[in-house]
């Protein structure tokens, strides 16, 4: 995804006669699809590169030949048709070709009726293709224990080939040979079970047909109750909300997703909890409320002692009055709806999705809910919530869900907005746009143009400014916070560098409307200035403090992101490996932590899972295996794939692939099993199952420590970071 | 119960004598099994920082307690062998608790590329591919083959089932950058040195003789070297100077590793014999 | 290309095994915690395995065992079904005989209680102070009361004066010898013999230990020479029965020799009896110098018989009567009863009382009785006292009341504060430890052990 640093230009164009206003630089396909035209493709995916080989996508655009809509740019007074004959015909013809070819039903039509041509033939209303079947077998290719290949139904779309090398830059999969010999080889043609594929399923996921399914089910399970049901992809794929989602990824991670009743009464989840779970709720109502008592958390219990009882009427009250200010409003939840401060409860109906904040950024649980009525909802992990994201009638529903209910809320959270007519509320409902930004992206940088004012609907984003020696974070913000508008306001240039934690979604607000409304309503910029020059007093203050610590350091090793470091006093140490052996110990032979790692003082931050607030580990598992439970570690669930992107993806290499003994089915002789040697991640789990880490244990120096690195280094901190 | 009082004088012998040696025996017994305790890590048996206490605490007082049971004397053969045997482990304890608690502040702060002892010699290594490459940068191929993937397991989140896909996310040092061109006059000095001194150097950094194994003799060589070469090519001397940096500090933490786990040799040995002639003695004694 | 440093990197240099591959180092010390046992253990077995268990001895033998030093079976014997071997009493018993200390004794201690072996070359009967003291700290008696002070902890503690010199049912002890001896004036310069010449006895003149081979003095050959007819019986008080030195460890020099008169009176004091002959009487008993007279005198006058007629000096009449002078003619008989009885007059009532004690006409034929001389030769029975070791010191130094004794009876024994002048605890002191002057044994009750060693045997071991 791109990001937005300046204003786009906008470029005119008209679809199947409609005028449409698209940015420069959006594919004729992406322009149709924005505005409701769809086109229909095999070889595109919208994650993908698009490269442009099936034709399927042509449209006209009165140029003497038809154009491939997906590669195609608009230009400006471009004409597009998509539903003339030419462009039927074309499509029909294309499709009949492919499927005389095609081994009819293939492996996935048989397994989720879902395979791509198939459905597209079926819709284009191809029985018999009137071609004659290629006589050459190229075969299939059986040896994957995970994925069957049948190099005959593959169509030469290359999503594979581009699923493996640009989403999980695996570079296993190419194309080879010629004519009709040409096909999808692994390595250098090595039958797939040999090669260096580590059976992730991506390319199985983004295949279009069913030449490649899995073989196996890799066995997820959430912990079921008697309520609880895994179920064949094919009913999935009955439901709206599935339209679109690969059948074989469901068919792969089936037990990803269960379906759940639960009795009116039945607490559904409890706030506070950890979890790894979202549930989508597909009948009957559930309340959410917060069931901790509201208390203000500034009190202490009301003054203690005659002294402070007749000084703190003296007082002044906390300067930080914005905060206070939003969250007598409303508390934002990882819901659709956000509570009230004086009333937090709220209704949850069929199309609610709620968890996501846990499913996907593993925090814990924001609200308690309950079913009222008999529900039925869907409890997903976060590998299927993650497709069904990407996936666009589950977006959009989200999407709608989200403008009906709780934007407005949010917007009228921003103190500045307090004065806003409600007409101009419905304006913007309709015209914000909801962006998404993976963990780590820049949402705007420090010394851009200024070009939106954004919301933050889920996730946190960091703000930050960068300074000789460092980064310095100013406040993290999360749902219902807002930012961007310091820039807007003077001289159109970003003061501060706001990135994404975690997975966020922001509701941006264009520059055009931030403008009209702050001409339309005095009272919001009054309210913005004086915000403004708030902030540039405290970040100020702050630049002060900061400059006397060496917090660059602790910044720069990330170690503000770690919840819990361990760190090895090497005034004490005496490099004995006594921690190591005990690592060992507990974790059958293999260590889960390294002597080795960069210096913060006199200790060593030792290279062992730091349980980071925002585990970047997390992010793509393809079967959910890495999760936060119910507590703080994180932790490698056993049917782990080792594809080794948590492993990549850990910036401080605190997980390892290991090779571990697994039986798995013989398939030469059925009935038995043989042990296989299958590498899987290993990373520190705190060692829950004993009571201290093993490491702190074992140290007989007192060297070995587990802290939280806030609190351990505090005083060299300065008492406390932004927020 | 006073020893003294006895009519054949203090000895071991006597009801206090046997006391003493009891005692004695069973505090060095409990400081041996510290050596098992380390076996079992995860056992929940009392942290390992409690027994190390109880080690020192125990075994320094078994000396006294000792010399109470043998009356101060050293007595025959058997009984002075133990007593040396025991002098010598107490002795070199309290040298070991000694250097344990300050060489790792000294080898903090001297080694500050400190990395794990037992895989310096990879290290050292990898050290030399870097020194290679960068320059190779430089002068081109030298002809040092890349030694093969052996058989080990990397740490840091590394694959060795999946060479491709690490070359692309991060080796163990960085990307190979652009080649810098210069003239083969320009980069005979580079060349020669690395050849003659730097890589021998890196090889064997602790063999007498090398100017690099001095800091301020080797930063001189390198100034040196760098009035010598143009300025494309700084960056690669200064890395070059860090590496041969790492590599000295490598040395010193050897040898402060050796100091500060060597006195082991002499302690665990002897009070291996020491127990188990204490328990012949025992029942020798006994005996007689 | 500068180099950067992050911890995947760092961590990606490690090999994810490397705490469980050997080292050197971890080599060595496998190596060496398994090698220098077995060498310890060899050097047992082989000791084991030599059947020499000379290492495990404590220590030294005293040098009378040394012999017995690579044969720890001679005293360390394996009592059937049991595990220990120490050193029994039977053992030592197999040679020595350790007669009992006293019958009646209420505690009974093992050999090794005192005698601790595997000292070194060391004296074996040298036992602690707090051995006796086990008893003696605090004397119990079987019945009535005990006859020896009840806390004696050591010489230095509770020890207390000599016998000899304790005052007794609060008189003061004297000495029983009845040979009447002013030591202050023979201290003195005197005349020797009735005319002789000035001169300054000491005390060796007349004292000397019994193995003594120095020349007395101021002895008389012919007196020591002769044979007399009294016995040791009439001389010598018996000791008391009281703990003896072991026998054969004596040297004969320990005690004083009872003073003869032949060897240190003779000298000086004549026996004279009348001043026609030469010669004294010989020192015998009362009968034997009757019959010695009645001889001399007949053999004079048988020799000069012309002294029959003898006129008497009227100026010799001892009666102090003046007297007649008258010419007697005596029968020879006559002559000689009266010679005898002037000879016996002076005698009895002055030479022989001068120092004897004697009762004049007590006896037969009106012959003196002699009391028996009563001399004591050992002063502390319970104490084995060596002169020849002190034989350094002035005799004085020690006896110093000997100088200003005029009395037969006062004991001249030195007090035990001049013995305690350097028999006191401290290395530059004498030993002043129990054994130093006590035995435990009652050697008087001694048996033979009949001896069980052989030349062979002790060369190989027993065996």
């Amino acid at each position: 995804m791109s990001t937005i640093t300046r204003l786009p230009e906008l470029v005119e164009i008209t679809i199947d006669g409609r005028p449409v206003r698209v940015a420069a630089g959006t594919s004729v396909f992406d322009a149709a699809r924005m505005n409701g035209t769809s086109i229909p493709t095999l070889c595109h995916l919208q994650n993908e590169t698009p490269v442009g080989v099936c034709r399927l996508c042509v449209v006209d655009t009165g140029a003497r030949v038809l154009t491939a809509s997906c590669v195609r740019p608009v230009e400006p007074g471009m004409k597009v048709v998509t539903n003339s004959e030419k462009v039927f015909n074309a499509r029909k013809t294309l499709l009949e070709l492919l499927m005389a070819d095609h081994p009819s039903p293939c492996a996935r039509q048989d397994k989720s009726g879902d395979c791509e041509l198939e459905t597209w033939a079926k819709a284009a209303g191809i029985t018999q293709p009137r071609f004659a079947k290629r006589t050459v077998s190229r075969g299939i290719d059986d040896s994957s224990l995970a994925i069957a290949v049948d190099h005959d139904a593959c169509i030469l779309c290359d999503r594979c080939i581009r699923g493996c090398d640009e989403i999980r830059n695996n570079f296993v999969l190419g194309r080879m040979g010629k004519g009709y010999s040409a096909g999808i080889a692994f390595d250098l043609n090595a039958p797939m079970g040999d090669s260096t594929c580590i059976s992730c399923g991506e390319c199985m996921v983004s295949c279009p047909t069913g030449a490649l399914t899995n073989k196996t089910v890799v066995g997820t399970s959430i912990a079921g109750g008697l309520d609880s049901q895994g179920f064949e992809a094919e009913e999935l794929l009955q439901l709206p909300v599935f339209k679109g989602v690969s059948g074989t990824f469901l068919e792969l991670n089936r037990g990803a997703i269960v379906k759940r009743r639960f009795h009116p009464g039945e607490i559904v989840c409890r706030e506070g909890e950890f979890g790894s779970t979202a549930f989508y709720i597909l009948e009957g109502k559930a309340r959410v409320s917060l069931s901790s008592p509201i208390a203000h958390v500034k009190t202490q219990g009301g003054a203690k002692g005659l002294f402070k009882k007749l000084t703190s009427t003296l007082a002044a009250r906390d300067t930080d009055v914005r905060a206070e200010e939003t969250r007598d409003r409303t508390i934002p939840i990882d819901a659709p709806v956000d509570l009230a401060y004086g009333n937090p409860v709220a209704e949850l109906g069929p199309g609610d999705l709620f968890g996501e904040m846990t499913c996907m950024n593993f925090y814990p649980r924001s609200a308690t809910v309950i079913a009222e009525t008999d529900v039925v909802a869907f409890e997903m992990l976060r590998n299927v919530l993650d497709i069904m994201m990407k996936n666009k009638s589950f977006r959009a529903q989200i999407d709608q869900n989200y403008r009906k209910r709780a934007l407005e809320n949010h917007l009228r959270g921003v103190p500045m907005f307090a004065g806003l007519s409600p007409d101009f509320i419905e304006h913007l409902k309709g015209s914000v746009e909801l962006q998404r930004f993976a963990p780590g992206q820049v949402i705007a940088r420090q010394g851009d143009a200024a070009g939106s004012f954004y919301l933050v609907r889920i996730g946190f984003v960091k703000i930050s400014e960068t300074y000789p020696g460092g980064e310095l974070v100013l406040a993290y913000l999360s749902r219902g916070d807002y930012f961007g508008e310091i820039g807007l306001l003077g001289g159109g240039v970003r003061t501060a560098t706001c990135t994404a934690l975690d997975h966020v979604e922001v509701v941006r607000i264009s520059g055009d409307d931030f403008r009209d409304m702050v001409e339309r309503f005095p009272s919001v910029r009054q309210g913005l200035e004086a915000v403004a020059a708030e902030r540039g007093a405290q970040n100020q203050q702050r630049m002060q403090t900061v400059k006397s610590v060496p917090i660059d350091q602790f910044l720069s090793q990330g170690l503000m992101e770690a919840q819990s470091l361990l760190i090895l006093d090497l005034n004490n140490c005496t490099r004995c490996d006594a921690c190591v052996n005990a690592c060992a110990d507990a974790h059958d032979g293999v260590t889960r932590l390294v002597r080795e790692g960069l210096r913060f003082e006199q200790y060593l931050v030792a290279t062992s899972c730091r349980q980071c607030r925002d585990p970047l580990c997390m992010v793509g598992c393809p079967v959910g295996a890495i999760r936060r439970r119910n507590s703080l570690e994180v932790i490698i669930e056993d049917w782990c794939i080792g594809c080794g992107l948590c492993a990549r993806n850990c910036p401080y290499g605190n997980i390892n692939l290991h090779p571990f003994d697994v039986m798995v089915e013989d398939l030469e002789r059925p009935g038995r099993k043989k042990a296989v040697v299958k590498q899987k991640a290993t990373s520190c789990d705190l060692c829950t199952h004993l009571k201290e880490p093993s490491c702190v244990y074992a140290c007989p120096h007192d060297a070995a420590h587990r802290v939280d690195p806030r609190t351990f280094f505090s005083e060299m901190l300065g008492g406390g970071t932004a927020k | 119960m006073d020893a003294t009082s006895e009519p054949s004088g203090p000895h071991g012998g006597s009801v206090v004598g046997l006391t003493f040696g009891v005692i004695g025996f069973g505090f060095m017994i409990f400081a041996a099994l510290l050596g098992a305790r380390k076996r079992v890590p995860t056992w929940r048996i009392g942290r390992a920082q409690a027994w190390m206490r109880g080690h020192l605490w125990l075994g320094l007082l078994s000396l006294p307690v000792i010399l109470f049971h043998g009356g101060f004397h050293f007595g025959g053969t058997l009984t002075s062998v133990l007593m040396w045997l025991l002098i010598i482990t107490v002795a070199s304890g309290v040298f070991g608790a000694a250097l344990q608690h300050y060489l790792p502040r000294v080898m903090t702060t001297d080694v500050k590329l400190e990395t794990i002892y037992d895989e310096i010699g990879n290290v050292r290594k990898l050290l030399r591919e870097e020194a290679d490459r960068g320059v190779e940068t430089i002068c081109g191929p030298l002809g040092f083959g890349k030694s093969e993937k052996e058989e080990m397991q990397r740490a840091g989140g590394f694959s060795a089932a999946r060479a491709m896909a690490a070359t692309s996310s991060g080796a163990a040092v960085a990307a190979v950058a652009e080649t810098v061109v210069l003239t083969e006059e320009e980069r005979a000095p580079l060349r020669k040195f690395y050849l003659s001194e730097m890589r021998p150097f890196l090889e064997q950094p602790k063999l007498r003789g090398s100017r690099l194994g001095d800091a301020d003799k080797a930063h001189g060589t390198f100034s040196g070297l760098q009035t010598l070469m143009p300025p494309a090519a700084q960056t690669t001397l200064q890395d070059l100077e860090d590496i041969c940096d790492e590599a000295r500090q490598l040395v010193r933490q050897e040898r402060l590793h050796d100091l500060l786990h060597g006195w082991l040799l002499v302690h665990i040995p002897i009070s291996l014999a020491l127990i188990l002639l204490g328990a012949v003695h025992a029942v020798m004694a006994l005996r007689y | 290309m500068a180099r950067t440093r992050t911890t995947k990197k760092l961590a990606q240099r490690i090999d994810l095994n490397y705490f469980k591959r050997p080292t050197a180092l971890k080599r060595a010390k496998f190596w060496l915690s398994v090698g220098v046992p077995v060498i310890a253990l060899a050097w047992i077995g082989w000791h084991g395995f030599a059947r020499d268990s000379r290492v495990y001895s404590s220590g030294r033998m005293t040098e009378a065992h040394a012999v017995l030093e690579a044969d720890c079976a001679a005293c360390h014997v394996q009592t059937a079904g049991m595990f220990s071997a120490a050193a029994s009493d039977a053992a030592c018993l197999s040679c020595h005989d350790g007669p009992l200390h006293h019958a009646a004794a209420t505690k009974s201690v093992g050999c090794a209680t005192c005698h601790a072996e595997h000292r070194g070359r060391v004296n074996l009967v040298a036992a602690r102070n707090e051995a006796c003291a086990e008893c003696h700290g605090d004397l119990k008696a079987n019945s009535g009361v005990a006859h020896y002070t009840v806390h004696i902890e050591s010489f230095e503690d509770g020890h207390p004066e000599f016998g000899a010199l304790r005052p007794l049912n609060g008189m003061v002890t004297h000495d029983p010898g009845t040979i009447r001896v002013n030591h202050a004036i023979h201290m003195k310069p005197i005349r020797r013999g009735p005319n002789g010449p000035n001169v300054q006895l000491e005390c060796g003149d007349c004292h000397q230990s019994r193995g003594a081979t120095a020349e007395w003095k101021y002895a008389d050959t012919s007196y020591a020479s002769a044979n007399v007819s009294y016995s040791e019986q009439d001389e010598v008080l018996p000791p008391k029965i009281g703990t003896l030195p072991r026998p054969g460890h004596e040297s004969g020099c320990e005690l004083m020799a009872p003073v003869k008169f032949a060897n240190s009176c003779a000298g000086c004091h004549s026996l004279a009896f009348d001043e026609r002959f030469n010669e004294g009487v010989p020192h015998d008993k009362p009968e034997v110098v009757h019959v010695f007279l009645v001889k001399k005198f007949s053999e004079y006058i048988a020799a000069h018989p012309g002294d029959l007629r003898e006129m008497r000096n009227p100026g010799h009449d001892l009666s102090g009567k003046p007297v007649q002078p008258v010419v007697r003619p005596y029968t020879p008989n006559e002559w000689v009863g009266a010679r005898i009885k002037d000879a016996e007059e002076l005698l009895w009532r002055k030479t022989c009382k001068q120092c004897h004690a004697l009762a004049v006409g007590a006896g037969q034929n009106n012959l003196p009785v002699v009391e028996p001389a009563r001399t004591s030769v050992k002063w502390m029975p319970h104490a084995k006292f060596d002169h020849n070791a002190h034989r350094g010191f002035a005799c004085a130094s020690c006896h110093e009341k000997a100088l200003s004794s005029t009395e037969t009876s006062d004991v001249l024994l030195p007090g035990i504060a001049t013995c305690k002048t350097c028999h006191a605890p401290g290395p530059e002191r004498a030993e002043s430890r129990c054994f130093e002057c006590h035995t435990y044994h009652d050697w008087s009750k001694r048996r033979e052990v009949k001896p069980t060693f052989t030349l062979p045997a002790l060369g190989t071991n027993g065996r």
